[in-house]
């Protein structure tokens, strides 16, 4: 069997960097709000990562660190495969909404209540193609880019707030703490889709071997990413 | 609660209006230029009522047990005290943020120039750590302001809140009662002055807002996966192409069975 190369070394790389970096940042993140209004992990967590961690701001000084690490890693990923970078961020951001939203509407049916209601409803089970990535991780991707510069920039604006930041304008650093709660909340509910769908889901394991090799089976290509796979052929059969 | 509960029981009407507590705490806490961490307010004399003398007030962060402030901080940096009760700031886990400036009722917090952080009375802790009182307290020269433990029925502030039980005054604002631990005893003028806590725009956002939405999100999502997986775990794997993009007419050769070994792994 055929096998395609779906990522570059440095994509594979920066996307297992990035999700390193995610885990420790909100491992750490969470600790750092303390307020029993928000208290998201629950009312013992700041506490218990403040003494694993040396303390309030040890914490701090560590969660900063880490963000400073991830920013650097996506500059020179940036940097070293910046085409990768484009091809990236073109692919994610074009939607063909009749296609796409058919395909999320089917897609989600199908992986939680089956075909059965799609059929009753008057639709077929089969999904519209897709091509390098498909509607959902789509939206996923798009809500990372984004709310990774929503977090990037606020979380900017926290540290150097006592750095730099001038009296009339403490009201951007409040505003900071709201917007950086806010995008990392929301691309952390998606990354919940994403990690059930990369690694658990047993109809995306190629895509999840992909991660570490590069590479897709040809005919995992067809079935998934057709456009993309009869793009690279320039064959609309997509089989040679 | 905490073990103690340090407050300060005032006499305003030995206050003569020197200012030398502002001016010890100014010095002793190294306060910035046009900042105080305390304050001396007068109420003008009200000739009408044939009232011909005005009152001086000592004042100053009022520690108190329903701190507004506090419950505006997202990173616990401003707390109380569980040991003796005071409301302090943790200068190392405060990034400046000022959602606690405009939520307390009293105007006793200020942003410090010089950290660019929260700043206010802390009852001079560095002092209390030497086994000192405060400096506004130890300089007083008609000893209007007095400082101790509540809990202690030993200390001259405890006792004086016995003392005059039913004569106490505590300044709070209009519709919202802070609890705080600054004690005036019999009449004391100015009293209406206290605003109410005005928490910024962006923390009530985040607590009434922001955070249902965040919570409603993750737990949709963390739904939606539960769904999934209950579906791949108790259901047979779909057939190899249900559901995977094919236009009638679109089969290709080879794509059987063998072409999806993955599918039932
Ligand atoms: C343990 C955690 C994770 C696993 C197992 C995982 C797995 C994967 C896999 C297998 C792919 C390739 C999909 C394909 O090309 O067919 C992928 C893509 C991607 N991952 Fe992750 N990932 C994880 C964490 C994260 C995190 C934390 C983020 C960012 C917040 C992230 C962002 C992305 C993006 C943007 C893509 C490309 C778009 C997409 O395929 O959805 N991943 N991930």
């Amino acid at each position: 069997m055929r096998r395609i190369k779906r990522h570059d070394r440095s994509d594979i790389l920066i996307h297992w960097f990035n999700a390193a970096c995610w885990l420790a940042l909100l491992v750490t993140g969470v600790g750092l709000v303390a307020n029993p209004q928000l208290n998201p992990a629950g009312d013992a967590y700041p506490g218990a990562v403040r003494s694993l961690f040396g303390g309030g701001p040890a914490l701090l000084a560590v969660h900063i660190g880490l963000g400073i690490v991830w920013m650097a890693g996506i500059v020179l990923y940036v940097a070293v495969n910046f085409r990768g970078a484009v091809f990236f961020l073109k692919e994610i951001f074009s939607v063909s909404p009749a296609r796409d939203v058919m395909w999320m509407v089917k897609k989600m049916a199908l992986m939680t209540v089956g075909a059965k209601p799609l059929v009753k409803a008057g639709l077929t089970p089969d999904l519209p193609d897709q091509g390098y990535y498909n509607m959902g991780q789509k939206a996923f991707a798009q809500a990372s880019v984004l709310g990774g510069v929503v977090i990037v920039a606020t979380g900017v604006v926290m540290s150097l707030s006592d750095m730099v930041i001038p009296a009339s304008m403490v009201w951007m650093v409040g505003w900071s703490v709201t917007l950086h709660y806010l995008a990392v909340g929301l691309v952390f509910a998606g990354l919940l889709v994403h990690v059930y769908m990369a690694a658990i889901s047993r109809d995306e394991r190629p895509g999840f071997v992909s991660m570490f090799t590069g590479h897709v089976p040809e005919d995992y290509a067809r079935h998934h990413h057709k456009l993309w796979l009869d793009g690279l052929t320039g064959d609309s059969g997509g089989h040679k | 609660m905490p073990n103690k509960q340090l407050a300060m029981v005032i006499d305003s009407s030995r206050c003569i209006d020197c200012k030398a507590c502002m001016a010890a705490c100014i010095t002793a806490n190294a306060v910035p230029v046009g900042c105080n961490r305390n304050w001396v307010k007068d109420a003008e004399p009200d000739l009408a009522k044939g009232a011909f003398r005005g009152h001086f007030q000592p004042g100053g962060c009022m520690h108190c047990d329903n701190p507004t402030c506090v419950a505006a901080c997202p990173t616990g940096a401003t707390f109380k005290s569980p040991e003796d009760g005071a409301v302090v700031i943790d200068r190392g886990l405060c990034i400046g943020c000022g959602n606690c400036i405009p939520a307390c009722p009293y105007g006793a917090r200020f942003r410090n120039p010089a950290i660019r952080k929260a700043d206010k009375c802390d009852y001079c802790a560095a002092r209390r750590e030497q086994g000192l009182s405060p400096a506004c307290v130890d300089t007083c020269p008609t000893k209007a302001r007095v400082f101790g433990d509540l809990s202690d029925p030993d200390s001259e502030a405890a006792r004086l809140l016995a003392e005059n039980k039913g004569r106490l005054v505590r300044l709070v604002a209009a519709a919202t009662d802070t609890k705080p631990n600054m004690y005036y005893l019999g009449v004391t003028e100015p009293r209406n002055w206290p605003v109410e806590p005005a928490p910024p725009t962006a923390m009530a956002a985040m607590t009434g807002l922001v955070d249902p939405l965040v919570k409603t999100a993750v737990a949709l999502s963390g739904l939606g996966v539960l769904a999934m997986l209950g579906r791949q775990l108790f259901t047979k794997p779909t057939p190899p192409h249900d559901g995977h993009g094919h236009a009638p007419g679109d089969q290709t050769p080879g794509s059987g069975d063998a072409d999806r070994p993955d599918n039932r792994s």
